[in-house]
């Protein structure tokens, strides 16, 4: 029952704040965020590492005509994911401003937002986490719909719909191919991923399933979707929108792509177009990024840059590409919020997000610049910091499969400094241009990126920590 | 020997099984009888809620009578093998008056509303629920075209209930026409069936044509001219176009009830016709039916972008549905009819409150079905909001809802029949479709528009919610709905 009610609370909670009188909303929302984050985090504390397999199982015969399985667990893959999920919730809700129209709706939407992604981290059971991964849009879409910014957030919305919805409805061509195909009528996934389909069948199926999750992902050239969207998102929803839903993609390469195909090859190999398209993607975001002058823009594409590195790492087919992978996920789902909050309250006190038309600001709001500078340097993946040693790892791993790929993948390490500093150093410093801010960071919003913070010094100086209980695909003995 | 030796023996109790394998229409017989004597006789001003609560308990009767035989008897042949009470038949009887019932929910504000004659509206759709209750139990081609024609002459007339409405008059005219259009292809097929097989009994056709090669053109003639006619009836492409200007042009009430009702005794009859008479022409229909699938999937789902009539959209949205459902009855089997029946049963459901609420919005002049009319929805009745999401939702195959269970059912039969270019081709066009229910959904949370209380009758209130609460339940536990739908397909689930 305790993986199920890491789903089920946020969502029973968010119907429940939905319907209630807006000025309790915030408040019954922070409670139910962290009570799942507690739920959450004591799994995470108990779960026995060398364990290679699902742990915390809860099995229970959904739709048994089909062999479909009410079937939830948690293994080295998904744990951090699972909890990233509930921390990330937490600060979102804090960070949703009270003045908000319709607060209650919105806090009651972002926990079922929520409560879809931790779905499709803990299902273990195909077709339930197919139901996760499409349940998750509906929120998503009202959320960027009714909430949205900018001019026309209901374009925005039906476009991130409609481009999610023609991956991940393929994507049920494969969920049924598999049962049909594999000819043992199971969607489970531990025993899918023991019997694999012939190759020209694994090929075919490998690119809907690749399909779904590298649109979700995003990866080049499927990403476009992603710059309306992250443009139209309320800054409380890229907090899990950005930081979690992502890594469902990526998640899904890792838990079935990679494992249930270990040999999709037909017309080509899929084996190596999906690390040349995640090297794309790397370079490509990072030269977008140099490009843009909106800052939260900039960070939309530094997000597909730095998500071509956690597919490389998980296409690297090796333990420690799979790991930095994992590794990285954790890393880009800490700084991300952590770049969009910046950003955010950056133009909430300048009223602009346009770097060029910033300078300057770093005397006038020294606290803010000075989190600021630690944020930005996780992002360009300065040693000592989280995110170095994750894209460490995963162009180690991709070293190891075919140098060149990881010779161009570290050029995107190169770019990553000169789209962030340049903002970075075109906004704080030099001589004041602009609007003049009208104040530094709150203690709130101090108190709110925190933990992230703390998470960047702790994991970039003990990364071990977290690695020791991380399997790779391969310690897991998921396929062959 | 005299004369009434040489007679077949008819006696009481033959009589009685003969009548107790029909009961759920039987009972339904009586009342709709004893609903047009309550017409004649009450005074004027008591008669419409009389028979409506006639209307309602007959229904409710019926329903009871098919679940206690589904539950506690063995069906079988009755009238020498012209009908069946088997449980295929009384998975649609279920199914027939639960429509009916919610039907009657929703029309009884309706024709007050609009000042129609409600007696007769009543009377008419139980005639037309016993014409698709009789086409469920029909084992014999002509017994199957009675019931064709019970439930179509009833729509008739009640498309064109909306005397004073001249897009209803087109509608029944053009429904007449093209009805019995399809009627008579119908008819044509059926008697070349007839010489070919040399019997109306559709088990014994089965006997008859085992050994009859396919390429016996009586036959493959037969099959393409039902399939042109059957095609018609549940509107799939390339047949579809009296659907639209059908269903905008009728009450909205009748529509609701004929974009289920008329689909599904049309697909119960295609399945006691094809798979049930004609299981060694498989290829031959399933080819035909494989065309119709994919032509109505792409026409419906294409042509339904661009409207701006909510009931044109629907008729549209439906096309397109009728092609998903065709995959389950091309697939066969036990798998694939059970999802027909799943997808039927719960199709009622997501169409029919979609038509529930735009209802609500009639006004006396006539019906408010433009997309503009549902501005502002989620203020105006915002538990109306709530449940149009949700049928949007669950026609667009969201999961939670019932549509994503019902397609993933259809869908992994056609995979398993080997017509996955068939699903593909499904689920390309199932993209298409979120874009217009998602459509529908702009106007319902559009928070910029007049907000005076939209009311509804308890009656109808309680139709659409529990519609809206079934559509997300079946599908969080389908297992139940699904045994009883591949209990119902077992008369012709063989392997």
């Amino acid at each position: 029952m305790t993986l199920t009610a890491i789903w089920l609370l946020p969502l029973v909670g968010g119907i429940l704040i939905a319907f209630i009188p807006p000025r309790f909303a915030k408040w019954l929302g922070v409670v139910v965020a962290l009570v799942t984050l507690g739920i959450a985090g004591g799994v995470a504390l108990a779960f026995a590492p060398g364990y290679h397999g699902y742990q915390f199982t809860e099995q229970v015969p959904w739709i048994p005509q089909l062999h479909v399985f009410y079937h939830l667990g948690v293994d080295g893959i998904s744990i951090w994911l699972v909890v990233l999920n509930a921390l990330l919730t937490v600060i979102a809700v804090l960070a949703t401003p009270l003045t908000m129209r319709n607060v209650n709706r919105f806090i009651g939407l972002m926990l079922a937002m929520s409560a879809g992604m931790a779905g499709v981290f803990l299902a273990v059971d195909l077709v339930l986490f197919y139901v996760f991964w499409e349940a998750m849009l509906i929120p998503a879409y009202f959320l960027l719909w009714l909430f949205g910014e900018g001019e026309r957030p209901a374009r925005a919305a039906i476009k991130f719909v409609l481009f999610t919805l023609a991956g991940s409805l393929l994507m049920l061509v494969g969920v049924i191919g598999e049962y049909v195909f594999t000819g043992q009528q199971t969607f489970d996934l531990a025993k899918l991923a023991t019997i694999a389909p012939s190759a020209n069948i694994q090929f075919g199926l490998f690119f809907v399933f690749a399909l779904a999750f590298a649109i979700k992902t995003p990866l080049f050239p499927l990403h476009s979707w992603l710059p309306s969207a992250y443009l139209a998102a309320p800054t409380p929803m890229l907090v899990t929108f950005a930081g979690v839903m992502g890594k469902a993609g990526a998640y899904g390469f890792l838990r079935i792509a990679v494992p249930l195909f270990p040999n999709p090859v037909g017309w080509w190999d899929w084996r190596w177009v999906m690390p040349a398209l995640a090297v794309a993607a790397i370079i490509w975001g990072a030269l977008m990024a140099i490009a843009q002058r909106d800052m939260k823009l900039l960070v939309a594409y530094s997000s597909v840059s730095h998500m071509g590195f956690i597919v490389l790492g998980i296409f690297a087919y090796n333990v420690q590409g799979q790991q930095g992978a994992i590794l990285q996920m954790v890393n880009h789902g800490i700084i991300i919020p952590a770049l969009f909050l910046f950003v955010a309250w950056i133009a909430d006190r300048t009223g602009t997000r346009d770097r060029s038309a910033l300078a300057g600001l770093a005397p006038r709001m020294p606290v803010m610049a000075g989190v600021f500078t630690i944020v930005v340097l996780a992002a360009l993946g300065l040693p000592g910091l989280n995110s170095f040693v994750g894209e460490f790892m995963t162009l180690l791993g991709a070293w190891e499969r075919a140098p060149v790929l990881a010779a161009i993948g570290a050029v995107g390490l190169v770019l990553a400094p000169v789209y962030m500093l340049r903002m970075f150093q075109g906004a704080m410093y030099g001589e004041p241009v602009g609007p003049r801010p009208s104040g530094d960071i709150q203690a709130g919003q101090l108190a709110l990126v925190t933990p992230l913070i703390v998470l960047m010094f702790a994991i970039g100086l003990y990364p071990y920590a977290l690695t020791q209980l991380m399997t790779s695909v391969a310690q897991a003995g998921l396929y062959r | 020997m005299t004369l009434a030796a040489a007679l077949p023996t008819y006696g009481w109790s033959q009589a009685l099984a003969d009548l107790g394998q029909i009961s759920p229409i039987a009972t339904l017989v009586g009342f709709m009888l004893f609903a047009i004597v309550a017409d004649l006789v009450l005074p004027r001003q008591r008669r419409s809620g009389v028979v409506a609560m006639i209307a309602v308990t007959g229904l409710a009767y019926s329903l009871g009578t098919a679940v206690y035989r589904w539950l506690y008897t063995q069906g079988g042949p009755a009238y020498s093998g012209m009908a069946t009470g088997d449980s295929f038949a009384l998975f649609f009887d279920v199914l027939f008056a639960s429509l009916g019932i919610l039907t009657v929910a929703i029309s009884h504000s309706y024709l007050q509303k609009r000042g129609m004659r409600e007696g007769e509206f009543h009377i008419l759709m139980l005639g037309s629920i016993i014409g698709m209750m009789v086409l469920a139990s029909a084992t014999s081609l002509v017994t199957v075209f009675l019931g064709l024609e019970l439930l179509s002459i009833a729509l008739y007339i009640a498309s064109g209930f909306a005397r004073d409405d001249d897009r209803s008059q087109e509608a029944a005219a053009k429904y007449l026409l093209v009805g019995g259009f399809a009627s008579a292809f119908v008819l044509y097929g059926m008697a070349l069936v007839y010489g070919a097989a040399g019997t109306t009994l559709i088990p014994d056709i089965a006997k008859q044509v085992a050994g009859t090669a396919a390429s016996n053109p009586l036959l493959t003639l037969g099959i393409v001219l039902m399939g042109v006619g059957f095609a018609f009836k549940v509107s799939a492409a390339p047949f579809h176009m009296w659907t639209p200007d059908v269903y905008q042009g009728a009450p909205i009430p009748v529509t609701a009830f004929m974009s289920v009702g008329t689909k599904a005794a049309a697909f119960a009859m295609i399945v006691r016709v094809f798979a049930g008479g004609l299981p060694h022409l498989a290829p031959e229909w399933q080819a035909l039916l494989a065309f119709v699938a994919a032509t109505s999937m792409v026409v419906g789902n294409l042509m339904a972008i661009t409207q701006s009539s909510l009931k044109r959209l629907l008729a549209y949205s439906g096309i397109a549905q009728a092609g998903y459902v065709l995959i389950g009855v091309i697939a066969g089997g036990k798998i694939g009819l059970a999802a027909v029946l799943y997808y039927l049963f719960v199709y009622m459901f997501m169409n029919f409150g979609a038509f529930a609420v735009v209802t609500l919005l009639a006004g006396p002049d006539g019906d408010r079905d433009r997309l503009s009319d549902l501005n502002g929805l989620y203020r105006r009745n915002w538990p109306m909001a709530v449940l149009m999401t949700i049928f949007m939702l669950s026609l667009a195959g969201f999961p939670p809802t019932v549509g994503f269970f019902g397609k993933l059912f259809l869908f992994t039969a056609g995979v398993s029949a080997g017509y996955t270019w068939l699903v593909v081709l499904a689920l390309i066009m199932s993209v298409v479709s979120v874009y217009y229910y998602v459509r529908v959904l702009v106007p319902v949370w559009s928070t910029t528009a007049r907000a005076e209380p939209l009311r509804a009758s308890p009656s109808s209130t309680l139709a659409i919610a529990l519609s809206g609460v079934l559509s997300v339940a079946l599908g969080l536990y389908p297992t139940t709905l699904l045994i009883a739908a591949q209990f119902g397909a077992l008369p012709y689930g063989g392997p």
